[in-house]
């Protein structure tokens, strides 16, 4: 139970490779932060600097006010989830739950009251005789977190610990680890690559690309205020659409202009536009797939378009789709809205119209990629 | 040279490629050795600077340290002691007590010695009382050139603590300027087992490592420059000295020294054939191992277990046991020539280790016999390694057999074993046991260079090297020099096959 | 037209027996060939075997079935310092045995596991010393071994301190075992409290048996059959020779007349036990030696 202080964390690797830059967090006592983002962003190379297992080449790192920069993992007071699990093959369930009490010298009784508690919880009592090899992927991975859980740490790091498992497992496991975290109420550091994992688990999520943080905000934030167009397309699946347009100021009124449409920005957008002094002008306009709506025909607000593919995912199609320019769009689109005729007409080369509201745009600059408002 | 792109390089035939990629490779050789010299250059320049900086660093340690750090440029430990790491400055002062003491009592005599290597020989003198000649014995060459190297040795040792000493207490001073701990001896001693465990590790590997390989291959190829021999042994009968490059000039000199071929004629036979038998020798048994190996593994061949188990327990057997016992099988009066003689195959016995030819023919096929269980093993376990499905995926497309094996298996095993054919090379080249054991290098070479002991057909670099160490003359300036050789020959083989092997290059690969 | 349509008619037929007819081919082929091998690979043992209780003479002889049989040589083998030798042989070859292994699993578990700045230099300058033949620096630990008195009669000690002083070298093969346990073990290990030392007794030896029987098992094999060292430190000395050095004398031009039966009987006793050994514990050798060979 305490709190994690990153300062201008740096991390170079001996081939003169930066992998984290300047890092800069602070995670409060008892919160759940994510850090995701692709693979060789140098979010699980943070994470294993906070547990001690890779060298700090600059800056501090604080648990719980003091600094950790030089203390061994063991004595950080960390406890860690693998994800590989790294259960000791050799050891029973019950001595690997047990390994790291038994090193404190914790009275056997002690060990055994903790143990049995704690699989109780994951559901792992039948199991604790057994050789880890005898488990399946989920029983392994709720051994893992016993091992973690039994410490009381003052922090709990976990690197990647769902991507080992079949989506079904991933989704259970993951309300699982909510559970988790409101029975132990402790502070959580997280690490995926799955932004879905991010967004569901996270009191905080930090997004990270090339050893920089993209931005980092809670999942609403880094939803509908994403800071620039890595982290807009990064989070929320499909991705989000993004179309090269002209943003035009008619007096107080805003407009984009994407393929010949003519669309008004509505909502709170239009102030934020006036207040921050946007220029009209070039911009990347992104609109996320859920909220491109299909019309019946073409019209002053609608983008013609040509149907490329047509995944049917049960309770929406995802359409993809080309512009004439051969922009690549996709559209989510409730089934329900749509009959069985107007399904049956959704082919390969089918002329559709797309539109969508103004109160839905996000705007990008070309240059930087920074988000005009929120950037 | 017309390089082509991709899409070019793939429209060429079979033959252009060929021809195309030795191309390329001689045409890279000057850019290769540019390049050595260009990293021989850097490596030179980063070693300068690096001397630079700790110098400076060292001076701006003095001139900005306290008395404490300043005293301890003097008295090593002292500003650890001053500051409360009692152990380690206890052992910091007691290394520099050693050192001091070592340094007047012997050291500085041994160094002092080196240059000339013992002025005093024995000597004679006529002891009345005893009515005999005593032999005094005074310097000692080979102590000097021994303890010489060691006290060398020793010194460096000390100036790189020495200097670690310093740097501590440039630490020391910041860390206590930053108004935290200095670690304890007992951190230090605990450190031992946990962040510093690779150096409790290390230490003891490692000393040894440095005393019985690091020393005498620094000494031996030292006696390269001398003239230790058996009249020569530096201190019984005569002194030995440095000679310079003079035992280079006659190994390496053509013109026959004392009778018979020259040095460097003998040299170059003996090596032209190590050469040949490291070839054969690898090839053969890496090729009819990987057969055999292939055989057993067969899919429907029965009693897989036996098989292998029968050519292990060759491997199980002491070489020397079966290495000397299959020489007398072949001798004139072994086994098989009795066999073939009672049998009226042949009417005189087959010169097997008589004849030049046939004993280097013999001695290749007798370490098939020898080496296929090994390569039985080792192929057996890469071969199951080998997916399945590419052979499914082979057979579908239409390859017979002899294809899958050309196309699949074999580039399959050569990136896999690229390595391990490479030590197999250079071990070859160094096999004592098995052409010591089985022919002692003969038939000896009547031409070869009459001083350089008796030298055989059979004799690869390394038994020549014993038989010069072992011979009457002890020539152990000259073995010096034939050692000095075979490494630089399996140095430069090392060199280029690991410049072109795939598989060799990044050990993190694997992990 | 007749034979042209016979042909085509019979030519799938033909296909599926052709299939079985040539897999039968080519398996009895494989059972001849592994049947030959396997005669020529076990007749130098048989032969040493049969020759060691023949009795009617000593020397070389042009057959193998013995006329006479009995256990002489056997019996005067004890009769010389074959049992001396044996025993020089049989102690060194355990305490190196025992000396060599932690010597090789510290050397190789450090340089699998951690990662210190002069690790790749230390990994090269290994490697470039091996490229020395080792024998040269016998000529210098000779004289050295000499002066301390661990030469000749006193061969024993000196034997085991060289075999186990370099052994560091020999790091390859375990070093490429340890690679292959993941390092996160390691990782939990040491985020669960356990210090680096810890993790080598707890975590990583407990998973290490095979590669530790595989090391004490060569480590045993090398001086068992040793020739190269023994013979320069005994130099000579009969009382100080191992098996190897003495066996190989008697093998002298001038007396191989006298003790040919004889080195045959040696010659079992000493295969003997080594490969008993060396067959109950074979798993682990052959899982060394592909280990080995693909790591490198």
């Amino acid at each position: 139970m305490a709190s994690v202080k990153l300062t201008d964390v740096k991390k170079v690797y001996d081939n003169k490779v930066t992998a984290v830059h300047d890092f800069n967090l602070e995670i409060a006592d008892k919160e759940f932060v994510v850090f995701v983002g692709p693979s060789g962003c140098g979010k699980s190379t943070t994470l294993r600097m906070i547990a001690g297992l890779e060298d700090i080449s600059g800056g501090t790192i604080e648990i719980d006010g003091e600094v950790v920069n030089d203390l061994q993992p063991k004595d950080r007071d960390i406890a860690m989830v693998f994800q590989n699990y790294a259960l000791y093959p050799h050891m029973t369930v019950y001595d690997n739950i047990a390994f790291s009490l038994r090193l404190k010298k914790m009275p056997e009784d002690e060990i055994y009251e903790k143990v049995t508690n704690a699989a109780e919880i994951l559901g792992i009592t039948e199991y604790l005789t057994r050789k880890p090899r005898a488990l399946s992927g989920g029983q392994r991975q709720r051994v893992a977190i016993g091992r973690a859980m039994v410490r009381n740490a003052k922090v709990f790091l976990m690197d990647e610990p769902l991507s080992n498992l079949d989506a079904k497992l991933r989704n259970q496991m993951r309300a699982e680890i909510i559970l988790l975290r409101q029975k132990l109420d402790t502070t959580f550091v997280y690490v995926t690559h799955d932004q879905t994992e991010a967004m569901t688990l996270g009191d905080r999520i930090v997004i990270m690309r090339d050893g920089i943080i993209e931005q980092v905000g809670t999942p609403t934030e880094v939803f509908e205020m994403p800071r620039n167009i890595f982290v807009a397309e990064f989070i929320g699946a499909p991705k989000m659409n993004l179309l090269e347009t002209e943003l035009v100021k008619e007096g107080d009124r805003w407009f984009v202009t994407p393929f010949g449409a003519k669309i008004e920005v509505t909502g709170g957008k239009t102030d934020e536009l006036t207040r921050k002094n946007v220029c009209p002008g070039s911009i990347m306009l992104g609109v996320r797939p859920e909220h491109m709506v299909l019309t019946a025909n073409g019209g002053e607000g609608s983008i013609p378009c040509k149907l490329e593919v047509n995944e049917m995912m049960g309770s929406e199609l995802h359409l993809h789709v080309y512009t004439e320019d051969g922009t690549r769009l996709i559209a989510r689109v409730p089934t329900i809205n749509l009959t069985m005729e107007q399904r049956n007409q959704l082919v390969y080369g089918a002329q559709l119209y797309l539109t969508f509201e103004g109160k839905v745009m996000h705007f990008f600059d070309k240059e930087s990629q920074l988000n005009l408002i929120y950037g | 040279m017309k390089q082509y792109t991709d899409l070019e390089y793939l429209k060429l035939s079979k033959g252009q490629r060929l021809l195309y990629r030795i191309a390329g490779f001689f045409c890279s050789i000057p850019k290769k050795i540019g390049g050595l010299f260009v990293a021989l250059w850097n490596l030179i320049k980063t070693a300068g600077s690096a001397i630079g900086k700790e110098v400076s660093d060292i001076w701006s340690t003095f001139v900005n340290g306290d008395w404490k750090t300043r005293l301890s440029f003097l008295v090593m430990g002292f500003g650890n002691l001053a500051r409360g790491q009692i152990l380690r400055g206890l052992l910091f002062l007691l290394f520099e007590i050693v050192f001091i003491a070592y340094m007047i009592l012997a050291g500085g005599y041994w160094l002092s010695m080196l240059p000339s290597l013992g002025k005093v020989g024995p000597t004679e003198e006529y002891n009345i009382i005893f009515d005999t000649y005593v032999t005094t014995y005074n310097d000692n060459s080979f102590k000097i050139l021994l303890y010489g190297v060691l006290t060398i040795f020793f010194i460096i040792a000390f100036i790189y603590t020495w200097r670690v000493n310093v740097k501590q207490n440039q630490m020391a001073e910041k860390i206590l300027a930053t108004g935290k701990k200095l670690k304890s001896g007992k951190d230090d001693l605990r450190s031992l087992v946990d962040d510093q465990f690779h150096k409790t590790l290390l230490s003891l590997p490692l000393t040894g490592i440095l005393i019985f390989t690091v020393l005498p291959i620094v000494f031996m190829v030292l006696v390269a420059f001398t003239n230790y021999d058996g009249t020569h042994d530096g201190y019984y009968n005569n002194l030995f000295t440095w000679v310079g490059l003079d035992n280079f000039n006659t190994m390496l000199n053509w013109q026959s020294a004392g009778g018979g071929q020259s040095y460097a004629a003998t040299f170059g036979e003996v090596l032209s054939w190590t050469l040949m038998w490291a070839f054969f020798a690898t090839f053969t048994n890496y090729f009819l191992g990987m057969f055999v190996a292939m055989a057993i593994n067969k899919k429907g061949i029965k009693l897989k277990k036996v098989w292998r188990t029968v050519l292990v327990l060759t491997i199980a057997i002491p070489q020397f046991i079966s290495l000397l016992y299959v020489s007398k099988m072949f001798a004139k009066n072994g086994i098989i020539n009795g066999f073939l003689m009672n049998m009226g195959w042949i009417q005189q016995a087959l010169p097997f280790w008589e004849d030049p030819t046939w004993a280097r023919i013999t001695v290749i096929l007798i370490n098939i016999w020898i080496g296929i269980p090994y390569l039985m093993l080792i192929t057996t376990g890469i071969l199951m390694n080998i997916p399945q499905d590419l052979y499914e995926s082979a057979r579908i497309d239409g390859a017979n057999a002899w294809q899958q094996y050309t196309k699949i298996t074999l580039p399959y095993m050569l990136f896999v074993t690229g390595p391990y054919l490479l030590t197999s090379f250079t071990g070859n080249m160094n096999n004592f046991n098995v052409i010591y054991l089985l022919t002692g290098g003969a038939p000896t070479n009547p031409d070869a260079s009459s001083a350089a002991g008796a030298v055989g057909y059979t004799d690869l670099l390394i038994t020549w090297l014993f038989k010069i160490t072992t011979g009457a003359e002890s020539q152990y300036y000259l073995a010096s020099v034939v050692g000095i050789l075979v490494f630089v020959v399996v140095a430069l083989i090392s060199l280029v096959v690991y410049n072109v092997l795939p598989s060799i290059k990044n050990e993190e690969d694997f992990q | 037209m007749s034979t042209n349509t016979l042909q085509n008619d019979s030519r799938p037929a033909r296909r599926h027996m052709g299939l079985r007819v040539s897999r039968a081919l080519s398996n009895t082929a494989i059972y001849t060939l592994l049947i030959i091998i396997s005669i020529i690979w076990l007749i130098p043992f048989v032969c040493i075997l049969l020759q060691s209780f023949r009795v009617e003479n000593t020397h070389q002889v042009g057959y193998v079935i013995p006329q006479k049989w009995g256990l002489d040589n056997y019996v005067r083998l004890f009769q010389t310092d074959f049992p001396r030798w044996y025993l020089n042989t049989f102690i060194s070859a355990l305490i190196t045995a025992v000396l060599q292994t932690i010597i090789v699993l510290c050397m190789s578990y450090t340089l699998s596991r951690f990662r210190f700045k002069m690790r790749k230099p230390l990994m090269r300058l290994m490697l470039i010393l091996g490229m020395f033949p080792g024998m040269l620096t016998m000529i210098i630990l000779y004289r050295v071994l000499k002066d301390l008195g661990m030469t000749q009669e006193n061969s024993v000690p000196g034997l085991i301190l060289v075999y186990v002083a370099s052994s560091g070298m020999g790091y390859y093969v375990s070093k490429g075992f340890f690679d292959t346990i993941p390092k996160s073990l390691d990782e939990a290990a040491r985020v669960d409290g356990a210090t680096r030392f810890q993790v080598l007794k707890k975590i990583i030896l407990p998973l290490s048996k095979p590669i530790v029987i595989y090391t004490i098992l060569t480590a045993f094999m090398g001086p068992w059959g040793d020739f190269v060292f023994a013979r320069y430190i005994a130099f000579g000395t009969s009382k100080g020779m191992n098996v190897a050095v003495g066996l190989y004398n008697w093998l002298n031009k001038d007396q191989i007349s006298k003790f040919y039966t004889m080195f045959c009987a040696g010659g079992v006793l000493v295969a003997v036990p080594v490969t008993i050994l060396f067959m109950c514990l074979q798993k682990y050798y052959v899982e060394g030696v592909t280990g080995g060979a693909v790591k490198g």
